[in-house]
């Protein structure tokens, strides 16, 4: 614990936990058509006091929608991470478990994923399924699965073969008993290292989907669709762009923080 | 020679898996090729008649089968959206992909192992923090972003590239590379950022070593210990990372050049994605993910070259 207090664990925490807060709060206080309402005679006005953060093209206040965009670009990501962790927990614990046929099968079949790139497999998958919220969570999930798996797997090969666990299976545990009380249970730490590194990339990943118009469609906002709708008016308001630009970085910065500090807290190898 | 064997076995297995997993996104999810080159508003008939002629009434083995064929036999079928064959494109496209992925590589190389090196020798002190910082900031923002800012600066502000589009090498060279620039730099940037972090606790590792301490001993010059013998060790995982990265770089590259309306292979990627150009994304995703694939066994040949230890097992 004593290693997380660090200026980087302690200012990627806060990053985070403001993130995810305002993921949360920010639909609850701001009422939904703050983020759409257009006004014509405001557009693109620079942050005043009026509008903290300036208005887009449409005139709509880019702080109100920045603040939204927070619980739709968390929530895929989130969203995302979860299923990956879903998909990918149960083939690399059987896979490093089992060992044999079973490992080669499926580590077979996620090396060969491994080779899509993420991002390439995510817009595949998004663009044959239609672009919508749910479809960007199964694209991103599907495509973050291996990477999981694979880290997984690595894992439980490694706890399967340490004395208690064949003190258990010796006392007549089940490998059912074995996997969820004794392999599970220790193989989680680096996996939270690593499913808090895929929420920074997942953040990365739903901005690139909604910029190229394969992820959250409008009038639904989301920092990359953010991005996107800024590229014609740079010249003339930048905030347009930096204001979604920078949200993104900081709760990507905040999540790479916390990551790196999770990783020297949990993984002796690299203090 | 064994080695070499049960690689080539390796990789055509992963090939054929590869070939498996592209057609099944692009077969068994909704949406088919007759319904794209009919429109959705055209003739029920017409439609079943098409699919009929386009054997997509056919069991997917069978499908998957002809689709292979083609592939072997060098028929990869012909665009919907470009009416041109699908093989012609992407050799044209692969051409001026493959510069701006060498210059972000090259970009990326010679700015992130010295700044890793610098952080390293300079461990827990500032030059650490700086560059380390940067580094960390460098991973956190998206390459679009990053894109959007050149444009910005170096384009619309300064003037010195040119914003967007591509100029043929065999036309120009200068204006190849001058088109080629920005993009390569947006794509080497985040790329940097991860090298700069790999090398910096790579080598932090190295200096920390009984070889090390024993050439200070022996009384070498600090920069030869540094350039010489650590980096010598630290090149080898460096090189491996970086190869690694192909795959991103090739994600990153559909962003990178729809953003500089850069006519390569990510460009024609994003197109056939956004037109469901069945046949075209089914080429493209199979040639990128074949790429990356060698692109990672390439690292592996390399990084003996780089490590003499490492023998063929």
């Amino acid at each position: 614990m004593r290693r997380f207090l660090t200026a980087k664990g302690l200012l990627g925490a806060a990053l985070v936990i403001a993130m995810v807060l305002t993921a949360i709060v920010a639909p609850l206080v701001i009422p939904a058509d703050y983020g759409t309402r257009m006004t014509m005679t405001a557009r693109l006005r620079p942050p005043s006091e009026l509008h903290w953060l300036g208005t887009d093209q449409l005139g709509r206040d880019l702080f109100y929608r920045v603040m939204l965009g927070a619980r739709t670009s968390l929530g895929i990501a989130g969203a995302a991470v979860l299923m990956s962790l879903v998909v990918g927990l149960p083939i690399g614990m059987a896979a490093g478990f089992y060992r044999g046929g079973v490992d080669n099968a499926l580590m077979r079949l996620v090396d060969t994923l491994l080779s899509f790139p993420v991002l390439l497999l995510a817009l595949t998958i998004s663009a044959m399924l239609g672009p919508s919220i749910p479809n960007a969570i199964i694209a991103i999930g599907i495509a973050f699965t291996p990477f999981l798996a694979r880290i997984v797997r690595g894992e439980a090969l490694r706890v399967t073969q340490m004395p208690y666990v064949e003190a258990a299976r010796a006392a007549g545990a089940t490998d059912l008993n074995l996997i969820l009380r004794h392999v599970a249970p220790n193989v989680m730490p680096p996996i939270i290292v690593q499913a808090t590194i895929s929420l920074a990339f997942a953040v990365l990943a739903e901005a690139s989907l909604s910029f190229l118009g394969l992820g959250t469609q409008p009038p639904q906002s989301s920092w990359g669709l953010m991005i996107q709708a800024s590229r014609d008016y740079l010249d003339v308001a930048p905030w347009t762009g930096l204001v979604p630009g920078a949200a993104v970085a900081i709760t990507v910065l905040g999540l790479n923080m916390s990551g790196d500090i999770l990783r020297d807290v949990f993984d002796p190898r690299t203090r | 020679m064994s080695y070499i064997f049960n690689r080539l076995l390796s990789i055509a297995l992963t090939l054929f898996l590869i070939t498996i997993i592209t057609f099944a996104v692009t077969t068994i999810l909704p949406g088919d090729v007759a319904t794209m080159i009919m429109g959705t508003q055209s003739n029920p008939e017409a439609l079943a008649g098409l699919r009929k002629a386009l054997g997509l009434n056919d069991p997917l083995v069978l499908q998957y089968g002809r689709w292979i064929g083609g592939m072997v036999t060098g028929n990869w079928g012909q665009s919907l959206i470009f009416k041109v064959p699908v093989a012609d494109l992407l050799i044209q496209k692969i051409k001026a992909s493959s510069l701006i992925v060498v210059m972000s590589m090259g970009i990326a190389l010679i700015c992130a192992v010295p700044l890793g090196v610098w952080a390293a020798v300079h461990r827990d002190r500032w030059q650490d923090g700086a560059s380390s910082s940067a580094a960390l900031v460098g991973v956190s923002l998206p390459d679009f972003f990053w894109g959007i800012m050149m444009i910005l600066l170096f384009a619309r502000t300064l003037g010195w590239f040119p914003s967007s589009g591509f100029a043929d090498p065999s036309v120009s060279l200068e204006q190849a590379l001058a088109h080629a620039f920005l993009p390569s730099l947006a794509l080497g940037l985040g790329l940097m950022a991860h090298l700069t972090r790999m090398t910096r606790s790579t080598m932090t590792g190295i200096l920390g070593q009984e070889f090390i301490r024993v050439g200070r001993a022996k009384g070498l010059k600090e920069r030869t210990i540094v350039w010489r013998y650590a980096l010598a060790n630290a090149i080898g995982p460096v090189i491996t990372v970086a190869g690694l990265q192909v795959g991103y770089l090739f994600g990153s590259i559909i962003v990178i050049e729809t953003l500089f309306n850069y006519t390569g292979m990510g460009w024609l990627t994003y197109q056939a994605l956004l037109n469901r150009d069945i046949p075209l994304i089914q080429a493209t995703v199979f040639v990128i993910a074949a790429v990356v694939m060698l692109a990672n066994l390439a690292v592996d040949l390399l990084y003996m070259v780089f490590d003499p230890r490492i023998q063929l097992a």
